[in-house]
């Protein structure tokens, strides 16, 4: 069983260290090396003031065991839109074992390769060696070093050149139970002038109260070359006794588009950076994200959009609702570098608080290092606004539908983001956190 | 509207004299006293004795100077810059005459030459209630109007208010800043000499602002002027001061303490204008309880010094009090002001207001870093906070990290920023209307920086003005 160990060092010996090509093997004991090196991060460092870095310090990868009933309900659900043809594909994750690809025949007709990392590092050598390690590397902190020397298997989507890809493509992962300890990963490459919709779902974990919380730690990397135009949602659903910690970094080439959808429901704590950078002129990141926190949960968000080329284009817009006892941090940083001249950036956080024992906080940063740009942000955190839900049961609706309404309304901007399939399962979730605020 | 840019010009021609010139000459002087470089005990008791001050505030020094010895320096903000702060290379304390002085003619020459070209007693002369001026570590001149005395409004120099009115200086002495707040709190708490102390007695409204002026002259001087200010129960004051130094090629550190009591009905305002010479490290502490009812304002304008880090905060204790800070930085060549504002509500129903306005020009950098803090108690606070940065150049920098932390549900709080350059429609509906690119931009600016000159007195919103021209010279064009 894996349990908190702040001292915790990777051993010399670890089977995951002799997994895959020699290449990738160096690249796994270097990351050993950084992440033994590294000392956890002081409480007073910038990212991490508001939660325990002790608290990811998970002591030795575990034995898996999960139950799989919940996530076979679901893979049959998801099978059915597959033939429905409302999904092109369908990735199953369980707890890093199984990686399945179902549905992606016509796919693979295309030249789309989907496969699990630990297949692809070997067969598609050629397409993984570039990118891997690119954007979520040696040069990154203490908990992306374990992931990068330990990850125990990954998802690798290659689009080629000049593919339209309709459908989303649904990678589903599922964690292991009290006390698992899991370290996915993600590889997507989007070919030139090509167009992708990811939606990359994290479930399972443990439910158990008072036993050892399952750890999940994970890394996502992808890049979208020349004019591509990539969507990916990110949905971190984890059961409650969980804690999890993610690092997302996107690189676009000029003309290409990005719209990243965090969504966060999830767990009892959970620490997720996502990053978006803009290397070529003419690309644009649009990010629109939300959490819905109850509960004692513990939400640790960071955004980054970091304009390295001039003539780029950004936009984040971040909700938050909290209730009962539930903590949210979030921390922005817009980042123009020195030469990129003629960017716009805009940043939006709103936190809506509805039960007294809650806490926001919200940090959104900006750092200029040229003159031509156009650039502003703002933050909000209230209740609802009584005005509004007085305004609603004046015609005769009821607290709670008035408290619903006036919720949704504040998510729409998100939900509208989300592919339409995916829309009502996320609307559920608002639903149910939503029951006796 | 021509002529009024004609009139800007012409001021600038006949102001068309860099700091150097204007403030940046020093006066060759035989101190009184002039310390050893460094800091340890030893220097701690020799200020204390020199000062003869009673032993509970010699056990206070001594104290802050092992905290200040223990403390870490900030890891944070331009560390690379305080890293270049050599603690050991400061004289932290120096006396250039012996007695303080009440009436101008028996001021010093050198000294009385000084503040002449500053302008202080014309400035007394004409508008202002008291003035303090401090040279070095002590304060050399002293004088408030008769009247004011008479209402029982006390305005002294530090050293004075502690041997005249040691009870009140007891009590409220560290109690806002504590030495242990940060490293530099701790050093001034060590070392602190002059700066000024005003008690206004319940009820009392000094109509006419006080003011206090504060020069380094001598070449490595720490200044670490400490201030307090008590308004009693719905008493009202406006308290002024202004900074300069002379240039010189190595590094002189500026570490002041501002307290600031508000206590129940009672209103203050503090306004500053620091403009210390581009080799001065302005490192601050001011920060301010506001009780039931109480309304304390900051007005900050950060013009001067190398590195400036200075957060001006205030705590709302008593329900319905009330916060404003308008904070205003301007970073020329090589210059980083970080600068920002602190709000702590930790009672129900108070408000506070933030605006930060900041110009980055050439290679400056501007920072906003700001923190809004709402206590669970604080049910009903409204918290705004607005954040503007024009970038001229492109070398600039502009950099902003607001922090809010909501511990209550039923507040309102909202923040907003914007960064941008001189805006090319603005630009050009002037330009159509026959202005040139210059007198635009000029005016634009000034527009910008509008609601921060309005609040302050007439002669100040001049001075400020010129100095934004004079910094704007060259750019424009």
């Amino acid at each position: 069983m894996a349990q908190l160990n702040s001292d915790y060092t990777i051993p010399d010996l670890a089977p995951e260290l002799q997994r895959g090509p020699t290449w990738l093997q160096n690249h796994r004991r270097t990351l050993r090396q950084k992440f033994n090196d590294t000392p956890l991060p002081p409480r007073g460092l910038h990212l991490w003031r508001y939660t325990d870095p002790a608290k990811f310090m998970v002591g030795q990868t575990a034995d898996q065991a999960a139950s799989a009933s919940k996530f076979k309900a679901l893979i049959e659900e998801e099978q059915k839109h597959l033939a429905e043809n409302h999904l092109s594909g369908l990735v199953t994750d369980f707890t890093g074992r199984e990686i399945k690809a179902l549905g992606v025949d016509k796919l693979s007709e295309q030249g789309v390769v989907i496969k699990a990392l630990s297949d692809a590092v070997e067969s598609h050598l050629d397409l993984v060696e570039p990118y891997l390690y690119g954007l979520v590397g040696s040069e990154t902190g203490k908990f992306e070093a374990m992931n990068g020397a330990l990850w125990n298997d990954g998802i690798f989507v290659y689009v080629p050149d000049n593919t339209v890809i309709e459908q989303p493509l649904h990678l589903l992962r599922e964690a292991a139970g009290s006390g698992s300890a899991q370290f996915p990963r993600l590889l997507v490459v989007v070919g030139k002038n090509s167009e992708v919709t990811l939606i990359d779902e994290y479930g399972g974990g443990s439910s158990e109260k008072g036993a050892d919380p399952a750890y999940s730690n994970g890394v996502v990397e992808i890049y979208g070359l020349e004019d591509s135009r990539t969507r990916y949602v990110s949905l971190q659903r984890h059961e409650p006794v969980t804690n999890s910690y993610l690092t997302h970094r996107a690189k676009i080439a000029s003309g290409a588009t990005m719209l990243t959808v965090p969504l966060a429901f999830g767990g009892a704590l959970s620490k997720q950076n996502f990053g978006v950078i803009m290397a070529g002129p003419g690309s644009e990141s649009n990010m629109y994200g939300m959490l819905f926190g109850t509960g004692r949960q513990h939400f640790d968000n960071h955004t980054l959009h970091h304009h390295a080329s001039g003539q780029t284009h950004s936009n984040i817009d971040i909700k938050v609702v909290l209730r009962d006892k539930a903590i949210s941090a979030y921390t922005g940083l817009i980042r123009i570098d020195e030469h990129a001249q003629t960017c716009e950036a805009y940043q939006e956080n709103r936190n809506l608080l509805l039960s007294s024992g809650t806490k926001a906080e919200t940090i959104p940063e900006l750092e200029i290092l040229n003159e031509d740009v156009s650039c502003s942000h703002g933050a909000t955190v209230g209740p609802i606004d009584p005005i509004e839900l007085f305004y609603l049961m004046c015609r005769g609706i009821s607290l709670e539908v008035a408290q619903r309404m006036i919720v949704l309304g504040f998510v729409t901007p998100t939900l509208n983001r989300v592919p339409a399939d995916m829309r009502e399962r996320i609307s559920r979730f608002v639903d149910t956190r939503l029951e006796n605020v | 509207m021509s002529d009024a840019v004609e009139r800007q010009k012409k001021d600038l021609s006949t102001l068309n004299q860099d700091y150097a010139t204007k403030y940046g000459f020093s006066d060759p002087v035989d101190y009184f006293h002039k310390g050893a470089r460094g800091l340890d005990h030893e220097v701690v008791e020799m200020i204390s004795q020199m000062k003869k001050e009673p032993r509970w505030m010699a056990d206070i020094r001594h104290q802050a100077l092992d905290t200040f010895l223990s403390k870490p320096m900030p890891r944070w903000g331009n560390t690379k810059l305080l890293g270049e702060i050599d603690f050991k290379n400061i004289y932290y304390f120096m006396k250039p005459i012996e007695n303080q002085q009440k009436s101008w003619d028996d001021v010093p020459e050198y000294i009385k030459k000084t503040f002449d070209k500053l302008g202080i007693p014309e400035a007394e002369k004409e508008f202002l209630g008291g003035v303090s001026a401090q040279y070095e570590s002590e304060v050399v001149y002293h004088s408030m109007k008769e009247d004011l005395k008479a209402q029982g409004i006390v305005f002294l120099d530090m050293d004075s208010g502690l041997r005249e009115r040691e009870e009140i200086v007891k009590k409220y002495f560290g109690s806002v800043i504590p030495a242990t707040d940060n490293k530099f709190a701790a050093l001034n708490t060590a070392v602190w000499s002059g700066g000024s102390f005003i008690y206004v007695p319940p009820g009392v409204d000094v109509k006419i602002p006080l003011q206090a002026y504060f020069r380094i002259n001598a070449e490595n001087m720490g200044q670490f002027e400490r201030t307090l200010i008590i308004a009693d129960k719905g008493a009202r004051v406006h308290y002024i001061e202004g900074c300069t130094a002379p240039v010189y090629s190595t590094d002189s550190l500026h570490s002041a303490v501002v307290e600031v009591i508000a206590l129940e009905g009672a209103s203050i305002r503090y306004t500053t204008i620091q403009n210390w010479s581009r080799n001065i490290f302005n490192l601050v502490t001011k920060r301010a309880n506001a009780y039931k009812n109480a309304t304390v304002e900051w007005v900050d304008g950060n013009l001067g010094s190398r590195l400036t880090m200075k957060y001006p905060c205030v705590q709302l204790l008593g329900e319905g009090a009330r916060g404003e800070i308008l904070s205003v930085a301007f970073a020329g060549i090589d210059q980083h002001q970080d600068a920002g504002a602190k709000v702590i509500h930790a009672a129900p129903n108070t408000s506070s207001r933030i605006t930060s306005k900041s110009i980055s020009k050439d290679n400056g950098r501007a920072s906003y870093r700001g923190l809004a803090k709402v206590h669970k108690q604080a049910v009903g606070s409204k918290v705004s906070v607005e954040c503007d940065a024009l970038l001229i150049g492109d070398e600039a920098r502009s950099d902003t990290y607001p922090t809010m932390e909501i511990d209550s549900e039923k507040v309102r709080v909202e923040h907003e920023a914007r960064v941008s350059k001189v805006a090319e429609e603005q630009l050009f509906y002037l330009t159509s209307r026959g202005l040139t690119e210059d007198e635009a931009r000029l005016l634009i600016v000034n527009g910008f920086m509008e609601p921060f000159t309005k609040e302050l007195p007439l002669e100040y919103a001049v001075e400020l003005n010129r100095l934004i021209e004079l910094e704007m010279e060259g750019s424009i064009g």
